[in-house]
């Protein structure tokens, strides 16, 4: 094809077929500069993926020789009660994160939106929570829900609001409120970046314009603010319900999955399979019916973007 | 140049044969609840011996998966003192080597850990041999007791004097409790509970471990036991949800009257709460009696090693008498009935109690015992967290349940 284009214009033939050249060279230099990110995804993502899959159909486990069972751990997975179970519960904990986090970050980014004296102070303390690790929150939270020698229980009892000490980590609600309380006070703050980064993106003329047409504050929240940030709010709700779907290491530190095992989430149930049943077929299994859920989800959120954008 | 070559070969012959014994070593793992003990033995046995041996030391929760993945990769150490208690699922998964020859050639044999071996035996071969040991026994607090009226020396030995003395110390005030257990801990309430169950002549598990017994009379009436004290205020709130970081700790603060324990804590009491006076006796049956939970560590050897000798030798020297009182020194019981009171001389008395404990102690037979007991959700502790926390009408149908959860977990391993 090429080869032709230049028969055609003998005069411009050398500098087209040089461009043709260059043109080549591009696309294997492309290659080369990307390899090392493709190598980097192959080895520690599609070949990991790949193993789990293969991993599921086997009776796995974790000393010993595996056993090829076809389908079998599906089997047993779709009759195993306490992972629905902990499903179920991954649901609800993400339904009641995501709001509170959402919610929480949005309060916060209106509030350090604007530049104004001291604002910076304001955005670092909002901050600061999410560089701790998950680990050392949880063991943090894990002391201060203490009923002895912790914090909450003997505090509310001086306060009179408690006449014993009371087991915050005891009864569902109590521990698990107190367990997505600290989730939101320690990720808050980077919900927060996200949609203060596009509440600046909106030009304060729209505001004033609305504000000269009357609208109040109300109005120009639901009819201006929040749609014009709908891109990193659908951006955060992904990220707020993967990471949530995701969730292990609270419930694991802070509960050990109690009371009566009903704080257990997905991925604990996983981790239980594969690392104290040591059974990691079964381990991989669930983790495949995982992630098929999380992208299913995923997929059903990029499409009620997409959707409303063609629809604007 | 050929003869040159033929010298060479003869001179390093010559120098082969010099040194006969030229030094070997062997690795090691322990996981990390052996810090103590492990590190002194093996650096006594590389002082005194040309062959060496090589500690790693494992933190215990990360232990048996370390090990898997060695074995995958071919670099299991040669030997390890594992947690007895999982001798019978790694030899079922046929990672050991068979030691029952090496075992039995030791003079002293007979002496050794009954309840080690009989963990350490699997279908007929010995897999695992005695190493460390810990029993459980009852603690209790002489200054409490004396302050509440009862005779600081002698210690409860039914359920009922427990129940009792713990009543009296808990009017000591408000924030003096008579009695902890951590409630949410599994691999404690194995330890501590179940001597409760065998000593009243029941179990968990049926002789040959294949039927589970949790709904069974004696079950129910240590059950009922522990309830009964925590619906009387005599245990603190935190116990239901203690998933055994406070099951040392509780007792070490100088509030609890009477507490099942180990015999690890005697040391750690002595070393860390000098100040602290305590007692210890024998977990007791429902109208007395004894029992204790043998544990500690069984001495295990990867299959297809070729440091069987060394290994010998070392475990030789762990059992001579130097070896039992370096580990009787460092917090291990001895696990050689025979000189297990040389081992002791001059230590803590209290020890020996702990030794008398451990001697007619047990240790319950499973290849799924993490899935049944250790694992925080399974069954054995979320049903003992139920029903410690619940009243009496609770415990038949919670029991039940327990039982079947059970026997499908011991049926699903066959």
């Amino acid at each position: 094809m090429s080869g032709t284009e230049i028969d055609d214009r003998p005069g411009g033939a050398p500098s087209s077929a040089r461009r043709v050249r260059r043109r080549r060279r591009i696309d294997y230099a492309g290659l080369f500069y990307i390899a090392p990110a493709v190598i980097l995804v192959v080895v520690f993502f599609v070949i990991p993926l790949g193993m789990m899959v293969w991993m599921s159909f086997h009776n796995w486990p974790l000393m010993g020789r595996p056993r090829w069972i076809g389908l079998g751990n599906y089997a047993t997975l779709w009759h195993d009660q306490l992972f629905w179970n902990a499903l179920g519960f991954t649901i609800y904990y993400t339904v009641c994160a995501t709001i509170g986090l959402l919610a929480v970050g949005l309060a916060l980014a209106l509030f350090v939106e604007k530049p104004r004296p001291g604002v910076s102070l304001y955005r670092t303390a909002y901050f600061l929570p999410v560089v701790v690790g998950f680990a050392s929150a949880s063991l943090l939270w894990l002391w201060l829900s203490n009923v002895d020698s912790g914090l909450f229980s003997p505090l509310a009892q001086r306060l009179g609001l408690t006449e014993v000490l009371y087991n915050v980590n005891a009864q569902f609600d109590s521990a698990f409120w107190s367990v997505t309380l600290m989730v939101i006070w320690k990720m808050s703050g980077f919900y927060m970046v996200i949609l203060m980064s596009g509440l600046q993106a909106i030009p304060a003329d729209f505001h004033e314009a609305a504000r000269i047409d009357g609208a109040n504050s109300r109005q120009r929240f639901l009819f201006i603010t929040l749609p014009l940030i709908r891109r990193p709010l659908v951006l955060a709700l992904i990220l707020a319900v993967t990471g949530s779907m995701l969730a292990f290491d609270q419930f694991y530190i802070v509960l050990a999955g109690g009371p009566q095992n009903e704080t257990l989430t997905a991925v604990y149930w996983i981790f239980n399979q594969s690392f104290v049943s040591f059974r990691l077929g079964y381990g991989s299994a669930l983790s495949v019916v995982l992630l098929a859920i999380l992208l299913v989800l995923s997929l059903v959120q990029l499409r009620l973007l997409h959707g409303q954008e063609d629809g604007r | 140049m050929k003869r040159l070559t033929i010298f060479a070969g003869l001179a390093a012959a010559a120098l082969a044969s010099a040194v006969p014994a030229h030094a070997d070593s062997f690795t090691l793992w322990v996981r990390s609840d052996g810090s103590t003990f492990m590190p002194k033995v093996v650096e006594a046995f590389n002082a005194s011996h040309q062959n060496k041996a090589e500690l790693q030391i494992v933190p215990v929760n990360e232990l048996v998966q370390k090990y898997a993945v060695a074995a995958a990769g071919g670099t299991a150490p040669d030997a390890l003192s594992l947690d007895l208690i999982y001798t019978p699922s790694f030899a079922a998964a046929g990672q050991l080597e068979d030691i029952t020859d090496l075992a039995k050639s030791l003079p002293y044999f007979k002496a050794l850990s009954p309840a080690h071996l009989s963990v350490g035996t699997y279908e007929g071969k010995i897999y695992g041999v005695p190493f460390s040991a810990d029993a459980s026994v009852l603690i209790w607090n002489k200054d409490l007791f004396k302050q509440a009226g009862l005779d600081p020396e002698k210690g409860p030995t039914t359920w009922a004097e427990i129940r009792s003395d713990a009543e009296k110390i808990r009017k000591l005030g408000p924030d003096i409790y008579g009695y902890y257990f951590s409630g949410n801990c599994g691999g404690c309430n194995i330890f501590t509970f179940t001597p409760l169950i065998w000593a009243t002549g029941g179990d968990i598990f049926s002789a040959d471990s294949k039927k589970a017994q949790m709904n069974s009379p004696a079950v129910h009436e240590a059950v009922a036991f522990y309830q009964g004290m925590v619906k009387d205020g005599l245990v603190p709130a935190g116990s239901k949800t203690d998933t055994g970081v406070n099951f040392f700790a509780a007792f070490a603060t100088g509030k609890i009257g009477i507490t099942p324990s180990g015999s690890f804590a005697i040391g750690a009491l002595n070393s860390q709460y000098p100040n602290l006076h305590y007692g210890v006796t024998f977990l007791p049956g429902k109208t007395g009696g004894m029992s204790s939970f043998a544990g500690g560590d069984n001495f295990v050897v990867s299959k297809g090693t070729k440091k069987l000798a060394l290994i010998k030798e070392f475990l030789e020297f762990a059992y001579s008498l130097p070896g039992q009182t370096l580990l009787a020194k460092n917090g291990s019981l001895p696990i050689r009935s025979d000189i297990a009171k040389d081992a002791l001389a001059g230590l803590d008395a209290r020890y020996l109690v702990a030794a008398d404990a451990m001697a007619k102690g047990k240790t319950p037979y499973s290849v799924v015992f993490n899935d049944l007991i250790n694992s925080a959700n399974g069954p054995w502790n979320t049903t003992l967290n139920k029903v410690f926390f619940a009243d009496e009408a609770a415990i038949d149908p919670a029991l039940k349940e327990c039982d079947a959860m059970m026997q499908s977990i011991i049926d699903a391993a066959k």
